[in-house]
């Protein structure tokens, strides 16, 4: 008796148990790499072909598009709103070597591509430093690397096909529906899915890459006369110091240039893997928690890069950087990204400015900041490159609880305020920090943009926290 | 309860344990995520259960190893009911404090229950045999399980394995009744 009670008891217990799971907890909680939003969205679907994705567009309320989600601001999710999770749509749908164009699902990685295309001696014109990236999401956040012959990536795309709010597929290119194609590429998903896109190709090629000590005070003069008008450097990137010791004064910078024996590539040709990260990790590791530390991975880094001068690098290698020494995990704390753009002339009276204001700021750890360069490239409306412009990117480590996302944000609105001082501008994939007027400083277009959203999605189908932060 | 019942009984709650540990992670993935804290939430499950052994021990001795095998299984079941539940890790914590009491109860009493059963002599056979049939539950559910959560969510497991508490449960009490 006693047992039959028991178990009355317990499956009334079990029921609700079930009943409250199901109602208030089975939404799936995500977040993107910038762990500072996490949401309960409605579902995750997998974009498994062309019918699943147009009935997942045509069934629900409120959709949204994630591929890798490094964007940081919460671009590819939204709380109550689907979100497509597009990596399973990873094909390589056409491939024509000798025209060097190749085209792909949205959800293929550009190493995807890279294996696909480096046994024809073919490498990517413009991607991200790293290869972890999806086509589809790059185009969204319209990327730029190291490459500084090619300005950004909306430069190499010939065409896409984009899945619209209605339902229809429509090919864009810039002879067709050329009115989306700006819109688009750097259109954060607001415009539709991407499902193919069709990109033109160089050649792989073999690189030299050589590497230097500056003062910052030099580095624009020598990027023009050295690396700019040398038509023999095809890629570049420097580093300036953030080292207590030499803090924005230091620099280092390594040109990729076109090496004379390129009978060589042969040999340097196979696509290389993560290396052993244990020594860069550790260093990065150091650094983060002291000034000590900070002093010691510049140092290591610096002298690593020195050591490594006129070494031999395939195009295609230079484009598969390592990441996974920067994987961070803690509960409390996370890493984020900013991106500065200014004008190359600029540069020395910008990093004075900045200095100034990070000299003040003693809590604000910054661990490193990239240096690449990026040409004049304004097709995209929402461009970041009005004219021909550094970018640096800058890697903070703060907390994730109100007041560290508060504290970040004055800092990092004073940054914002001396790049648009110096006529720059910042890159919009990450953590709304930004005010509403530095946004519609830097992106003096963004009510056309948001225009066209409303035009060509009225009922808001695709929906995501940037757009409820600076579009509505 | 037979010898049989309870390597049964027992060879369900390992596979219930078993569908558990392993995947438990993730949840607290899901709450919280830092290293430290997974070594708070194993640390207390520890520290309860070396303070709840001497008082299982006598408790064991009085009421006998049945009562408590019992108490250990139906327990189990409704916690586990709070697992999908749990949103926040200070409830993760409350609830390894109480999953260290319990693991304490059954740890205790299969060794007292196994102990007062062996013949001396074959004591280490007899182990062995006992051993064995419940590490081949715990494999299966291991591996099982590992497909459950990729077709199914995290929730799932905790409410399966609540259900096999339930079961062995039931197996005990059935058989306390009929003797």
């Amino acid at each position: 008796m006693k047992a039959v009670l028991f178990f009355c008891l317990y499956l009334v217990l079990f029921s609700s148990s079930f009943y409250l799971y199901k109602s208030n907890y089975s939404d799936p909680t995500v977040e993107d790499a910038g762990r500072l939003l996490p949401a309960q969205v409605k579902a995750i679907k997998q974009a498994d072909g062309e019918e699943v994705l147009r009935d997942i567009v045509q069934q629900n309320r409120h959709v949204t598009i994630a591929g890798m989600q490094h964007s940081q601001g919460g671009h590819t999710y939204y709380p109550g709103a689907v979100m497509i999770d597009m990596k399973p749509f990873n094909n390589i749908v056409d491939f024509q070597p000798e025209k060097k164009v190749i085209t792909v699902q949205a959800g293929a990685t550009w190493d995807d591509i890279q294996q696909h295309i480096n046994p024809y001696g073919l490498a990517v014109k413009v991607m991200q430093s790293q290869n972890i990236f999806t086509v589809g999401g790059s185009l969204s956040v319209n990327v730029h690397g190291r490459d500084i012959r090619h300005e950004s990536l909306i430069d190499t795309v010939q065409s896409f096909r984009l899945l619209k709010p209605d339902g229809s597929i429509v090919r864009v290119s810039r002879t067709e529906n050329k009115d989306l194609f700006p819109y688009v590429i750097g259109g954060y998903g607001l415009f539709g899915v991407i499902l193919d896109v069709t990109i033109s190709l160089t050649d792989d090629e073999l690189y030299q890459k050589y590497t230097k000590e500056l003062d910052y005070k030099e580095y624009s003069r020598y990027f023009q006369s050295e690396v700019k008008e040398n038509p023999a450097v095809k890629m570049h990137l420097a580093r300036i110091s953030v080292a207590p010791s030499s803090f924005l004064r230091d620099m280092y910078v390594t040109d990729y240039v076109s090496a004379a024996d390129q009978e060589k590539l042969e040999e340097y040709r196979m696509l290389k893997g993560e290396g052993v990260v244990a020594l860069p990790k550790l260093f990065l590791g150091l650094s983060r928690y002291s000034n000590w530390g900070k002093d010691a991975f510049w140092a290591i880094q610096k002298e690593y890069m020195l050591e490594e001068d006129g070494a031999y690098e395939s195009r295609n290698n230079v484009m598969r950087s390592e990441t996974d020494f920067m994987a961070y995990e803690s509960g409390s704390r996370t890493e984020v990204l900013q991106e500065y753009f200014v004008p190359v002339d600029e540069f020395t009276a910008f990093i004075d400015d900045l200095r100034e204001v990070l000299q003040k700021e003693d809590d604000f750890n910054l661990l490193n900041i990239t240096i690449r360069y990026v040409g004049k490239s304004d097709q995209a409306v929402l461009s970041y490159a009005k004219e021909d412009m550094f970018a640096l990117v800058l890697l903070l480590n703060q907390g994730r609880s109100e007041e560290d996302v508060e504290k970040s944000r004055d800092v990092i609105r004073e940054m914002i305020d001396v790049a648009l001082k110096h006529r720059g501008s910042y890159y919009l994939p990450y953590y709304s920090f930004p005010s509403q007027e530095q946004f519609q400083e830097a992106y003096p277009h963004a009510d056309t943009f948001f225009r066209k959203k409303q035009q060509v999605d009225p009922d808001e189908r695709f929906i995501n926290y940037f757009y409820e932060e600076y579009g509505k | 309860m037979t010898y049989r019942q309870f390597v049964i009984s027992q060879s369900i709650i390992f596979m219930a344990g078993s569908m558990i540990f392993p995947f438990y992670v993730l949840l607290l993935r899901n709450v919280g995520d830092s290293y430290s804290q997974f070594g708070w939430a194993y640390g207390l499950f520890a520290l309860t259960s070396a303070l709840a052994y001497p008082l299982i021990g006598k408790w064991a001795d009085r009421s006998g190893d049945r009562t408590l095998l019992l108490v250990y299984s139906l327990a189990m079941a409704i916690l586990l009911l709070l697992f999908p539940l749990v949103t926040s890790v200070w409830q993760v914590y409350v609830l390894q404090v109480m999953m260290g009491v319990l693991g304490a109860v059954q740890k205790n009493t299969e060794k007292a229950a196994l102990a007062r059963r062996a013949e001396k002599k074959q004591a280490g056979t007899e182990m062995g045999r006992y051993h064995f049939w419940t590490s081949i539950a715990a494999a299966a559910a291991i591996i099982a399980t590992g497909y459950l959560v990729d077709f199914l969510t995290i929730a799932t497991i905790f409410y399966a394995a609540s259900l096999l508490y339930a079961v062995s449960g039931l197996i005990i009490w059935k058989n306390r009744i009929e003797k």
